[in-house]
């Protein structure tokens, strides 16, 4: 056994344009997820019975089932019904959807954790509505949700991985490329499991000083 | 559209064809619960070490570290391609489920010794202090004054990995394991049309994952602790 990785050390840039798709990918569908998220969180928390049975299906399903497969639904099913999409569009769709049912759960917890003496407080002190939203219960779900939130979203660049299935040229999927090339495979995965370690490093770090510096959330550098 | 699905559910509920997702359902089931087991024994092995105290500690503590870090942090799918690949060169001749076994249990090893490190951070520093002017070992702190507190804050992450993994196992199909989503895959290249045979799919993996999921939230509220110290 034998190792190169001179072969493969040149195919570095392009290998580290597939991380920067990879990040936007993840960041679309975290984007995405987040609204989703929001909406079923509000659902649940404010909503109707109907409604809030209908948020728990969302999320009981597409917390139980695969990303993958639920992506592959996606991509091969829709079509019979007349649904073509590309598999940039289909990834893109199923990495939402997904992610909106994990952020709507995670956005739940948030919002049940504001008690309602906060609010009480807020109001004997004079605040309006919108005072007491903007001043009191935001910086509060904030502060609360950024460590979670956070978190997923290290987990969801980790999944865009599965993307490299449908054909996307994100970093696993130009790995998949090169190896086809050159064959040199335990060089090319070990260099792609190193960006995936930098990237999602660098990105926890980043996200740890936003949170501790400017929404006073309790997280570690490290 | 409809017509069409209604005139294959005969042709694709065989007994054959529910025989062979069933056994794939069982692949799937095996290679999420054998990767917890044999993490939850290895990652609780690797947290004893990373919490180790005394002076050549650093040792111990650095690797293990590293190593928990670095499976956390790399994608299910690359570490498939990875053990796959290593063993290829190295001449091993192991199946695939095999491969894919070893991928599930480094990768839960790691989570798990990060959820038992931060279990073990739940309990009071005091009650390490205490244990240990009372002359226990490190080991027997652990043993008599640690594990009894932090198991019920160890054990409901755990059962939440073990429903984690059930859906990511779902990329070991990707080497060709015979688990759910690949006998999907084979069912969808028989012709089946892709609705019935994905949605049958998606609709056991939720059998599977959904009661244990419940029972899990049962498990977490009934060991919820009330913070001791």
């Amino acid at each position: 056994m034998d190792l190169h990785f001179s072969d493969v050390l040149d195919k570095f840039p392009y290998l580290l344009g597939g991380a920067w798709i990879s990040l936007q990918i993840a960041f679309l569908a975290f984007t995405g997820g987040m609204l989703l998220g929001l909406i079923g969180a509000s659902l649940q928390t404010f909503g109707r019975p109907l409604a809030r049975s209908c948020v728990n299906a969302y999320i009981g399903f597409f917390m139980n089932t695969p990303q993958l497969v639920q992506i592959y639904f996606i991509f091969f099913a829709l079509p019979e019904v007349g649904i073509l999409m590309s598999p940039y569009e289909a990834v893109l769709i199923g990495m939402t959807l997904n992610a909106g049912a994990y952020l709507a759960e995670i956005q739940r917890a948030g919002f049940s954790s504001v008690h309602i003496t906060e609010l009480e407080a807020a109001e004997t002190m004079g605040f309006s509505r919108i005072q007491s939203i903007r001043y009191v219960i935001v910086p509060h779900i904030i502060k609360v949700l950024f460590p979670p939130l956070s978190n997923q979203f290290i987990l969801m660049t980790l999944g865009t991985s599965m993307a490299a299935i449908f054909g996307l040229e994100e970093l696993t999927g130009r790995a998949f490329n090169i190896n086809s090339e050159t064959f040199r495979s335990v060089e090319i995965f070990t260099i792609t499991a190193g960006i995936y370690i930098a990237i999602t490093f660098l990105a926890t770090v980043a996200l740890a000083m936003v949170g501790r510096y400017i929404f006073r959330a309790k997280m570690r550098l490290i | 559209m409809l017509n069409n699905l209604i005139q294959e559910l005969p042709e694709f509920f065989t007994y054959y064809n529910i025989l062979f997702l069933l056994q794939a359902l069982l692949t799937t089931f095996l290679l999420s619960a054998l990767g917890c087991i044999v993490g939850s024994v290895l990652g609780f092995a690797l947290a004893v070490g990373r919490n180790a105290t005394g002076k050549m500690s650093y040792l111990l503590r650095i690797p293990l570290a590293t190593f928990t870090e670095i499976f956390r942090r790399v994608p299910f799918l690359v570490t498939l391609m990875l053990v796959f690949f290593v063993f290829q060169i190295l001449d091993f001749k192991l199946s695939m489920f095999s491969v894919a076994l070893v991928t599930v249990c480094l990768i839960g090893t790691a989570f798990i010794s990060e959820i038992v490190r931060s279990g073990f951070e739940s309990v009071h520093q005091n009650q390490w202090d205490a244990a240990f002017a009372m002359n226990f070992s490190y080991l027997q702190a652990l043993r008599f004054v640690i594990i009894p507190q932090a198991w019920k804050v160890i054990l409901p992450p755990i059962f939440s990995f073990f429903i984690l993994f059930i859906k990511d196992t779902a990329l070991a199909s990707q080497i060709g394991v015979l688990e759910l989503t690949y006998a999907g895959k084979v069912m969808n290249n028989k012709g089946f049309s892709a609705t019935l045979v994905f949605g049958t799919i998606l609709i056991m993996y939720f059998m599977l994952s959904y009661p244990l999921a419940r029972f899990g939230q049962r498990l977490e509220k009934r060991l919820a602790t009330t913070g001791n110290r």
